[in-house]
């Protein structure tokens, strides 16, 4: 039961129940889309995606309308740029971008792609109606200067993270983005699971964190460190110092178990890495160096060393007290935060090295 | 978990949250039961005592007395079974013991099962009828099942209802455990538990020993070591001399700090790898500079037994070492040093050069890791364990056709009341957990000024009622005592805990949640009683 | 989750008592707020917080409908008890040829200090323009010397349409002012309920099958043909069914509905119960616009009465058929005239519409076949029923069958609403029903169909208006005239139109949220003679694109007014265009 139909003088079979769009995408031809989604549910409100469907009046948007038999589309004609361009026009002529995140997205702002995809300029220059920065969540950043109401953010909200923080109110050229009642985001239950900015095609909602900061030299695909869920996300990193810093996460939507979402700690949790407490040296108490007992309470002051000290003393320390004690005076913690192969050599470490079986980790608690 | 979580979230017609706060604690599991109520309808039953917010989503909220998991799950299946609703052909086919597991849950009539957990009987019924009319089901939980003295017979009577209503080897059912760090399924499947080897081959089978003595050339031990739980008290009596810690945090984590700390004062020498100074490394002598998961290559392996990559992306920072590099070097230089040596065996040696090559041993001697490794997760396969051998694809779902003993076992629980409970000293009850916004001991967390902005300091949670009885006006300081300790913290009025009932967690060290709880463990499974403890509760201006 | 900034509320206990006399249905949340609002003079964030709750809805979503609707506001500062009632003066664009714009300030300065004042867009009292809703009474026509009496209870009065014009064919208006629209009983000795008694004699599908025969159109606007529509409905597979009939009448020039609820409400509840039986559905609501109070009552009165009389209820008279209906306050928003935009609001929503397909007959209120017609729609069904299809494509020789309402305003002498046939054209209505041209005014233009319908110059007097004449350059709409003369300038006129649009746009989609306010900017310069060049270049493909590519009907229609008037009446505004002065050109 496929469905037969022409796109730009080119005949597609297609399953029924597709959209004009889908159909699009899947045999290479592009359709522009800002509201539209893959993971939302499609409303059909920006307009950008109008087509011409031959016989019928008016232009239809591409991502709400299903394929019918023998319908002939034409997704380029001069009126639909028309129209897409007076779009790009009107949203333009109110995107006010006051500067401060140039280069922070240079693939992932969909709307201004679109604006120079059809070399659109404003009429008139944008003014701000709303304070750039106008709400204190601490990790996410808003600025609805740059709101074209798309409602990815609402669609988020609701279809992804279930949390209905974002709304909009107000109607028609007064229509704006809210949180609950008109209140800060966090009043409104927010989570800060940043869902919303992963969806935000212009930046209106981005990582406050990382704002300002350019954009990544690399993007590097892993698995969180926090829960046992195992969403995967794109570590951002600069290269501007040796060895590369992270200095935010974004979403990855080919994340086997997650896709685009993630929750505030794998998102926002990231800035631990790089925190000037993190012990960069061995270090080893003063007694152990200069050979003497340890002290009856105070272990006494640290001492940095290189790895061969600390490696040295701690390994001898260990096999000391195997032979005086035996093997099971010996307790290893390994841990549930470190790699399999991690677990695997402490679990080695503790029955080949040692003898014992006393190895535990944190499941417990 | 028995079971996928996108299997559970896409296909189970009725859920059991049960001692889970799956939204803050695996929020986007959370998030994915959530769309599963909203898109779906899928019919949501959670029993918590408190009002955590996936109720929101609930069709019914069973808010039962901390510690009674087994009178309200045995009441349920009283229901089951006097309604017929069991899975008559399942329970025939493939499980045994049913008539003396019947024979006990016969006694948890519903209206002794109300008195026991307060829950109505009206709910009872209603909760009994969701869960048996939707099928499949899937049962979820977490800690609040397990860190009980009875978290054994919780899970084992969760087990039992699973199997009384046949939702055992099928798409959208199960028993799903959700693991809590990101890979204590990884730890656990490695062997990091005291009595298996690697893939659960036990240390007292004499099979599995011979299989890794001769794989690693030495003899190895045949008595089960010592749990967590066990190993830092014996420190504390001088059993245990020394310690290897590998990013743990046991000050922190571990029941009644007090003690702990005592212990690890007492022992005579640890070695702690890891990446802050931490409330433990006070009693460090030696301090070895681990990396973060940005830092290293490998793989972790999530809840539902899915192993996956880790990537590095970025360089160690200062000296620091990958920990696979570091314990492998100490390994290296004890045995160098003997007497205890290794004999010429496949994998004696501890000369690796990458993760990758460790994962090729670890699949030589674990079965169910047999055809994991790096270049099949690198090509983007989904791989859940047993992963039989190179080619096979992996096992989304356990216990399909049978179960790994043969047989699935019910067994006949009987409900213990928790080792501490509220009395005329400690009027209130206590039970700790962690929120949406920290880490375990807070070691990352606190450290991620985001993270930190938005929860900055510990919040006991506090009933209205209560707060109003103790004449606490607004947000206010409160002093709680156990018998063992006493913290200082904020409280936060919510009426997400029922009147009688605080909460508190164990992220901040200003307010260490863990100087109040108990050592109560569980027989078997040595997990400590964190959920409930008795406490009293007084203003602290 | 526990983030501090979330403080713990108590549940407001008198809301919640709100709640569940509406049944605490989150659907219900629209009538919460209006009843809220009026028992604490006005809402605040915490109030909009206490009713989510109450309804365990988001509370964006009752904050999004509270800033909606523009019978409902919001405040900063907790509302006394005893808050200023309102007066909101129309300012549709019959009203404001009225004079209402200096009505407006007289008002606010007379009453100002004890009166909120506001404006209101149109109220459908055109033809008692100038008017105003005094808290939810309609008053007009009002003048200048009047005011200083609002306040001791000048109201004006309503038109009185007891007696046919010569030449009215009278067959939904047949009992204006011979039956008491509050009175069950008079209206039974007039042939109410007749039709419904017949076809619960006979088969859903001879019911269905009479109104297919009879040719009976959508009085809405649109003419989709009646049965066709009630056959959809029927053979949707999914239940339960419903069927709504749109009062909302909120289109400027439009008050029929408004005329046909206040002198026979039980023919309308009858046509809808006639739909329910002929399309399988048990349950019904008349979505009423919130600023017609005083009909709503009306309804509800007729419904209470029906009930008793077992017109309506369980087990129609004997019948085994039951059917109910709910009346349900709108709260301000032309869009909700649209039939997606008002299944939305019925849901308790933003009155923003769908995407179609799928249309409300097969996924309508609540995801179930829904039938919508409009008042009048319902109110030609049951003589239709009594008397037969071939008698009602007898009553004219026009293509379309039966009778319309029509409705001519402004500067003619007998402004009013009128039945007859189809095909008039527009100087009969002129002449014959609006009882001529104004002693002083010449015919200068007239917009016919409603706000969204075409401006039409003189030439055009003479066409035949139907639902096909549009492309003729004379639409039908929903049957209204309104004639202005010499005095009024095309491009203010306009003005007052899109000014209408963009303070109606719902903000859904792009074009029609951005292009009417960029429209309105540019005529507001044209009306000020200060349009600059390109402006008209500009307006005309604002309008294309609007006409191609909104959303809805609203956008889409806005190009009708604008592009039939830059057609017409090109001089005036090129006229408006300011040129360049002669100091620049030296």
């Amino acid at each position: 039961m496929d469905v037969k139909l022409t796109i730009n003088n080119t005949p597609i079979t297609a399953t029924p129940g597709q959209t004009i769009l889908e159909v699009a995408r899947q045999n290479g031809i592009t359709i522009p889309t800002l509201c539209y989604h893959k993971d939302l549910s499609p409303v059909g409100s920006c307009r950008l995606c109008v087509v011409e469907v031959e016989k019928w009046r008016g232009q239809s948007a591409a991502c709400t309308t299903p394929i019918s038999e023998g319908m002939v589309v034409h997704t380029e004609s001069p009126a639909i740029i028309q129209s897409r361009r007076l779009v790009l026009e009107l949203l333009l002529q109110n995107y006010y971008d006051a500067g401060y995140a140039m280069g922070d997205r240079p693939q992932d702002n969909e709307f201004i792609h679109w604006v120079e995809h059809y070399r659109v300029t404003a009429p008139r220059q944008a003014q701000p109606r709303f304070a750039v920065n106008s709400d204190p969540n601490p990790v996410v950043w808003v600025d609805f200067n740059k709101c074209i109401l798309c409602t990815r953010c609402v669609r988020a909200c609701a279809e992804v993270q279930g949390r209905f923080v974002w709304g909009v109110a107000e109607r028609g050229h007064q229509a704006q983005i809210v949180a609950g009642a008109g209140v800060p985001m966090l009043e409104a239950r927010c989570e800060s699971c940043g869902a919303c900015v992963a969806y935000c095609p212009t930046g209106a909602l981005d990582n406050r964190m990382s704002v300002g900061l350019g954009a990544a030299d690399r993007k590097v695909l892993t698995t969180c460190t926090y829960c046992g869920v195992g969403c995967q996300l794109d570590l951002n990193v600069k290269d501007d110092v040796p060895g590369g810093r992270v200095f935010r996460v974004t979403s990855n939507p080919n994340a086997p178990v997650n896709g685009m979402h993630l929750c505030v700690k794998g998102r926002y949790g990231y800035d631990f890495i790089h925190h000037p407490d993190r012990v960069l040296r061995p270090r080893v108490r003063r007694y152990l160096l200069q050979g003497l007992p340890r002290p009856e309470h105070d272990r006494g002051e640290w001492v940095e060393v290189d790895w061969d000290t600390a490696l040295g003393i701690a390994a001898e320390k260990l096999r000391q007290t195997r032979e005086q004690h035996g093997p099971d005076s010996i307790g290893v913690l390994t841990s549930a935060k470190c790699l399999n192969e991690e677990n695997y050599l402490m679990n080695k470490f503790a029955r080949q090295v040692i003898g014992t079986n006393s190895i535990d980790h944190c499941a417990r608690l | 978990m028995s079971n996928s979580m996108d299997d559970v979230a896409n296909h189970a017609q009725a859920l059991l949250i049960i001692g889970s706060n799956t939204t803050e604690q695996h929020p986007v599991f959370g998030s994915m039961l959530r769309q599963a109520v909203l898109r779906r309808g899928a019919k949501l039953v959670v029993a918590d005592p408190r009002r955590i917010d996936i109720t929101e989503f609930a069709t019914l909220h069973l808010r039962h007395q901390p510690g009674t998991d087994v009178a309200l799950i045995n009441g349920l299946m009283h229901i089951i079974v006097q309604n017929g609703w069991e899975d008559k052909q399942f329970i025939a086919e493939r499980t045994e013991g049913f008539e003396d597991f019947q024979q006990v849950i016969q006694e948890y009539d519903p209206e002794r099962v109300s008195e026991i957990t307060g829950v109505p009987v009206d709910d009872l019924v209603k909760a009994a009828e969701i869960l048996s009319l939707n099928k499949p089901m899937a049962v979820m939980w977490a800690m609040g099942i397990t860190q009980h003295i009875v978290g054994v017979r919780n899970v084992m009577d969760l087990a039992n209802l699973q199997m009384l209503l046949g939702n055992m080897g099928v798409l959208g059912g199960g028993v799903n455990p959700l693991r809590g760090q990101n890979n204590v399924q990884g730890a656990c499947d490695m062997g990091g538990l005291p009595n298996v080897y690697p893939g659960y081959q036990a240390v007292t089978s004499a099979e599995a020993r011979q299989k890794f003595e001769a794989a690693w050339g030495v003899p190895l031990s045949d008595q089960i070591g010592l749990t967590v739980t066990e190993m830092i008290p014996a420190a504390g009596e001088g059993k245990v001399k020394a310690l290897y810690i590998l990013g743990e945090d046991p000050v922190m984590s571990d029941p009644d700090t007090n003690h702990i700390r005592h212990c690890l004062e007492t022992c005579e020498f640890i070695v702690l790898q890891e990446l802050f100074p931490s409330e433990t490394s006070v009693y460090a002598d030696v301090l070895l500079p681990g990396v973060s998961f940005a830092e290293k290559s490998g793989s972790f392996t999530n809840t539902e037994r899915r192993v996956q990559i880790v990537r590095q992306a970025i360089q160690p920072l200062g000296e620091a070492r990958p920990d696979w590099q570091i314990t492998a070097e100490l390994a290296r230089r004890i045995l160098q040093a003997g007497p205890r040596q290794a004999q010429d065996a496949p994998y004696a040696s501890w000369d690796y050069t990458s993760t990758a090559e460790i994962m090729q041993e670890i699949a030589a001697l674990t079965p169910i890791y047999a055809g994991v490794s790096h270049a099949r997760l690198e090509a983007g396969e989904r791989l859940q364990w047993p992963v039989k051998d190179g080619r096979h694809p992996g096992t989304p779902i356990l216990h399909v056709g049978q179960f790994s003993r043969g047989k699935g076992r019910f067994m006949p629980i009987e409900h213990v009341p928790p080792a501490e409970l509220p009395d005329d000293e400690y009027p209130m009850l206590l039970s700790t957990g962690r929120v949406l916004y920290h880490w375990h001991g807070g070691q990352m967390t606190r450290r991620a000024q985001g993270l930190l902005a938005i929860y900055s300091e510990s919040l006991i949670e506090l009933n209205p009622e209560d707060a109003q009885r103790l004449g606490l006006n607004g947000n206010r300081r409160v002093r709680v005592t156990s018998r063992r300790g006493s913290i200082v913290a904020q409280a936060w009025i919510t009426d997400r805990v029922p009147p009688g009932m605080v909460y508190a967690n164990f992220h901040f060290p200003e307010s260490p949640a863990n100087e109040l709880t108990l050592a109560a463990l569980d027989p078997v499974a040595k997990i400590p009683e964190y959920k409930v403890c008795a406490v009293k509760v007084e203003s602290a201006t | 989750m526990t983030n501090r900034k979330i403080k713990y509320r108590p549940e407001n206990k008198a809301i919640a008592e709100v709640a569940s006399k509406h049944g605490s249905r989150p659907e219900s949340v629209l009538e919460v707020l209006r009843e809220v609002q009026e028992t604490h003079g006005g809402l605040t964030q915490e109030l909009i917080g206490d009713v989510s709750r109450a309804l365990r809805i988001p509370e964006e979503r009752a904050y999004g409908i509270a800033t909606f609707y523009t019978m409902l506001s919001l405040r900063q500062d907790p509302p006394a008890k005893t808050d200023r009632r309102s007066i909101r003066v129309c300012d549709g664009p019959v009203c404001w040829l009225k004079g209402a714009p200096l009505l407006h300030q007289l008002i606010e300065s007379q009453l100002g200090d004890h009166w909120r004042i506001e404006r209101n867009s149109c109220l459908g009292l055109c033809d008692r323009a100038p008017a105003a809703l005094v808290g939810d009474q309609q008053a007009g026509p009002l003048t200048a010397e009047k005011i200083g009496q609002i306040p001791h209870g000048f109201r004006g009065a309503p038109t009185d349409y007891s007696n046919p014009l010569p030449g009215e064919l009278r067959v939904m208006m047949a009992q204006a002012g011979k039956i008491d629209p509050d009175s069950l009983s008079s209206a039974q000795a007039h042939d109410a309920y007749r039709g419904l008694e017949k076809c619960l004699r006979s088969t859903p599908e001879a019911t269905l099958a009479v109104v297919e025969a009879s040719g009976l159109t959508g009085r809405g606007g649109a003419g989709f043909p009646v049965g066709r529509k009630w056959r959809f409905v029927a053979q949707a597979n999914n239940t339960p069914k419903y069927i709504i009939c749109n009062a909302d009448e909120s289109e400027p020039l439009i008050f029929k509905d408004r005329v046909l609820i206040d002198t026979n409400p039980h023919q309308i509840l009858e046509g809808m119960v006639i739909a329910g039986y002929a399309t399988g559905a048990h349950e019904a609501f008349i979505y009423i616009r919130g600023e017609y109070e005083h009909q709503a009552q009306r309804l509800e009165n007729a419904i209470h009465q029906a009930e008793q009389a077992n017109y309506l209820g369980e087990n129609i008279l004997g019948s085994g058929f039951s059917f109910h209906i709910h009346v349900h306050r709108g709260a301000g928003a032309y869009i909700c005239g649209e039939e997606t935009a008002l299944i939305e609001s019925l849901e308790g929503k933003r009155g923003e519409p769908r995407f179609r397909p799928p249309y409300p007959p097969t996924y309508g209120y609540l995801g179930k076949p829904t039938l919508v017609n409009n008042v009048e729609s319902y109110a030609a069904v049951p003589s239709i029923l009594r008397n037969g299809s071939d008698w009602y494509r007898s009553l004219s020789s026009a293509p379309t069958p039966g009778t319309k309402i029509y409705m001519i305003l402004g500067h003619v002498c007998r402004p009013g609403l009128f039945e007859a046939p189809f095909g008039i054209t527009l100087r009969q209505a002129i002449d014959q029903f609006g009882g001529g041209m104004l002693p002083g005014s010449n015919f200068h233009f007239a917009l016919t169909g409603g706000a969204a319908g075409t401006i039409v110059p003189e030439s055009l007097l003479d066409i035949p208006i139907d639902y096909a004449s549009a492309s003729k350059g004379v639409a039908l709409g929903a049957g209204a005239f309104l004639v202005c003369d010499q005095s009024v300038s095309p491009v203010a006129f306009l003005r007052e139109l899109l000014h209408f649009f963009q303070v109606e746009s719902c903000g859904k989609c792009t074009p029609c949220r951005l292009g009417t306010f960029d429209s309105l900017e540019i005529l507001q310069r044209l009306a000020q003679r200060q349009g600059a060049p390109g402006d008209l270049e500009r307006l005309h493909l604002l309008s294309e694109v609007m006409k191609q590519a909104s959303f809805c009907g609203l956008g889409q229609s806005v190009a009708t007014p604008v592009q039939s008037a830059l057609t017409h009446f090109a001089a005036d505004f090129k006229g408006a265009i300011q040129t360049p002065n002669s100091s620049e050109m030296l």
